[in-house]
């Protein structure tokens, strides 16, 4: 059905697709994983033909459908008009009851439950989002679906029904490949494990003859860092709280993460912790990298040095290439566009950014989401090395894992109210129902 | 580098439609980019008519670049060329320098309506700064037919200023102004905190905001430091050499403005080449319509090849962004 033979890519300098062969039979579920940067999306996004190869040829099927990591929603419409965005017809006269109406009856088909179509788009929340995005894709019937981190936003409950959609469109035919790098899940959903590093297939193997362990060491490069084991010591002593919003306190050398799905409150949040600490500055990573970090059209060292108070060209490039270093950003150089990088190299930028000025609190957004295993534990160690020189984090996910990996006390955010705190050692079964709102 | 390339690109193209659309009209396209060529730049008067062309329209042009370089659509120059003459005119018996002073605080204030608008009521500015040219037009025909017009009140303008621009081998100090100012915003926007936070404001304000800078300020400035510059502009022309207010006097430097800080890939020091660019088209154009009876309608239209031609070029090279894998 899908037949890729020798595809090459090009960005640049950088080989993003080396020499790629591949072919995939209707009704398949194939694992694509990889770290960052490895080349999956841009494969998907050739096959999908937003993208021309350089090289090589390709035998696609009749319709193809794919979701993307990041949103393709207009965030003013409506889900009806959103979901009449895709009618290829020429010309049609639409009126809203019927917009409505084929709204409803494609929601119905996917099988994913989405809840009254009248509502602003950009107005849901990003589970949701996500599954119109899914929608979106189903609606066009198609043979290929390709999902791009489907479940990075997802709680496990809404990953169980996504899994669910994806199991009855291949019943009926329908091939998928499910690009991920979180490898439990592509164990639990694909009956073929392809791996990708630096452009090039290195595992393709059915899903009964693997393991996760087989599977992590294809992903990682044999450069693979050595991790201090364990986090730092830390002081226990309790000071005046650096922070405090309702039952929320953050002291110094302390980590309080917040878990809820997105959408119930965190964004609020973070702007009234923003609010009542205006005279120092919060090192701040935000939740969406592209939009709120990163200056794409910028160089490294113009975004390494975005907020300083003082800064000139000569002292700014000296600074940013140790900080390259530091932070083992993989780039060319200083005036490099940041938007060249790869995801994980610019969360290091941001990382690096914020943390050098070693503000006294720290405030991180979903830090590593749609990061791989190195950049994640990267980010992990920078963050609990920050803690541990006296800065006070507050985290804010909706991976219970990272939180529980890092927080010294949990709060859970549900609709916009935080739960009373919680130690790792008594919230491991409360925080997952806290967060679907069973209390 | 591509940016230089689009640039010299559409500068050729503007020529070459120029040419064609001679040769439609029944004249030797080479006969007229000829005569073009002459009028300015064939003589040392038509290069004298060139650079006191190109004055104006670099300083405009450097307003453009900065508005734009921080992401506001600032489409004023014109009239806060026009508020700036108005004020230099004012500002002229207490000398040069406070002329030129009053004449870019003018300017500032002039812009910084826009801004208020656009800042306190979320009024866009392409419109409010496109009405304010209009209003500084209609207070410019005011000022000359009532409190401003001449002693003898023959015509619908000004007495002489008090002052006057200095003059360097017959061309007006506002030569060294403009270009004074063409470097001061490169230093300005490439070798200071101000400009690289202007920068990250224009290209992404979200992630601006999120990085400590303070995207309202910054673009309250940057709306100043543009309306002053087109202020100045406006100061140059009178003081040097106009010297008297008039009605007409701007002819569309402000709008030529965003044709040369586009041509010029929005750069302050490529502000200077574009400028001289359209300074000779128009000098140009003017012999050309002297000569052979076409219009010097000719240079708006060459200017409005290039603005598309840039803009298209721009949109054709951003829809090929690699994307993150």
């Amino acid at each position: 059905m899908l037949q890729l033979s020798h595809i090459t890519k090009r960005f640049g300098q950088t080989l993003a697709v080396d020499d790629v062969s591949l072919s995939i039979a209707p009704g398949q579920i194939v694992g694509l994983v990889g770290e960052n940067g490895a080349g999956k999306t841009t494969l998907m996004r050739i096959v999908a033909e937003e993208l021309r190869a350089d090289g090589g040829a390709i035998t696609r099927p009749e319709r193809i459908g794919m979701v993307h990591q990041h949103f393709a929603i207009v965030p003013e419409m409506t889900i009806a008009e959103n979901l009449a965005l895709i009618d290829r017809t020429a010309f049609r006269f639409l009126s809203l009851g019927s917009i409505e109406r084929d709204a409803e009856a494609t929601v119905q088909r996917s099988g994913i439950a989405l809840g009254d179509v009248s509502r602003r788009a950009g107005e849901l929340s990003v589970g949701e989002k996500s599954k119109l995005e899914l929608i979106k894709a189903i609606a066009v019937d198609p043979t290929l679906l390709i999902l791009d981190e489907p479940t990075s936003v997802l709680t496990p409950m809404e990953s169980a029904e996504l899994f669910g959609v994806i199991r009855d469109r291949t019943r009926r035919g329908t091939a998928v490949v499910f690009i991920s790098h979180k490898v439990p899940e592509v164990l639990e959903i694909a009956q073929r494990v392809v791996v990708m590093q630096r452009g090039k297939i290195v595992a393709d193997t059915p899903r009964a003859e693997t393991t996760a362990e087989t599977i992590a060491d294809a992903m990682v490069t044999g450069a693979r860092a050595t991790s201090p084991a364990g986090s730092p010591a830390r002081s226990t002593e309790r000071s005046t709280p650096l922070l405090q919003v309702d039952s929320l306190a953050l002291h110094r050398n302390e980590i309080v993460a917040i878990v809820g799905v997105a959408g119930n409150g965190q964004t609020d949040l973070i702007e009234r912790l923003r609010a009542t600490r205006r005279e120092t500055r919060i090192g701040f990573i935000p939740e969406d990298r592209t939009r709120d970090a990163i200056v794409a059209e910028m160089s490294i060292a113009e975004n390494l040095a975005l907020g300083e108070r003082r800064w000139s060209k000569r002292a700014g490039a000296a600074r940013a290439k140790s900080l390259i270093d530091l932070y083992r950003i993989r780039a060319t150089g200083p005036r490099q566009r940041a938007g060249d990088l790869s995801g994980g190299n610019q969360q290091k930028i941001v990382l690096a950014r914020e943390l050098d000025r070693r503000p006294e609190v720290i405030v991180a957004a979903e830090p590593t989401r749609g990061l791989d295993i190195e950049a994640t534990r990267f980010v992990h160690e920078e963050l609990r090395k920050a803690v541990a020189a006296g800065a006070g984090l507050l985290l804010i996910t909706s991976d219970l894992d990272e939180a529980f990996a890092l927080a010294d006390v949990l709060h859970v955010i549900y609709r916009g109210k935080l739960s009373e705190p919680l130690t790792p050692a008594t919230a491991a079964e409360r925080a997952g129902r806290l967060m679907a709102g069973i209390s | 580098m591509t940016r230089l390339l689009i640039g010299i690109g559409a500068a050729a193209l503007a020529i070459a439609v120029l040419a064609m659309a001679a040769a439609l009209a029944g004249h030797s396209p080479a006969d007229v980019v000829g005569v073009l060529f002459d009028g300015a730049l064939g003589s040392p008067l038509a290069i004298r008519g060139t650079i006191l062309k190109s004055i104006p329209l670099l300083l405009t042009g450097l307003c453009v670049v900065i508005a734009f370089r921080a992401g506001v659509w600032n489409i004023g120059a014109e009239g806060q060329f026009i508020v700036g003459a108005i004020a230099a005119w004012m500002g002229s018996p207490y000398g040069t320098i406070a002329s030129m002073l009053a004449a870019a605080v003018a300017g500032a204030v002039w812009s910084s309506i826009a801004t208020a608008m656009r800042l306190w009521r979320n009024a866009p500015e392409v419109l409010t700064t496109i009405l304010l040219n209009f209003i500084a037009v209609h207070i410019l025909g005011w000022v000359v037919n009532g409190p401003l017009r001449e002693t003898s009140a023959r015509y619908p303008q000004s007495d002489p200023a008090a002052s006057a621009l200095p003059q360097l081998a017959e061309i007006h100090a506002g030569s060294l102004i403009s270009i004074a100012t063409a470097i001061a915003a490169w230093w300005l926007l490439y070798r200071t905190t101000e400009g690289l936070r202007l920068r990250a404001t224009g290209l992404n304000p979200s992630a601006a905001r999120h990085a400590g800078i303070n995207v309202p300020a910054q673009i309250a400035r940057a709306m100043a430091i543009s309306g002053a510059i087109a202020g100045v502009a406006g100061g140059v022309e009178l003081l040097g050499v106009t010297h008297r207010l008039f009605e007409r006097l701007a002819v569309g430097y402000g709008y030529s403005g965003i044709a040369v800080a586009l041509l010029a890939g929005l750069h302050p020091l490529g502000s200077i080449a574009s400028a001289l660019f359209f300074g000779a088209f128009v000098t140009g154009a003017g012999e050309l319509q002297r000569t052979s009876g076409i219009s010097a309608a000719i240079a708006t239209f060459g200017q409005a090849v290039v603005i598309l031609a840039v803009v298209a070029a721009g949109a054709l090279l951003t829809s090929r962004k690699p994307a993150d894998a």
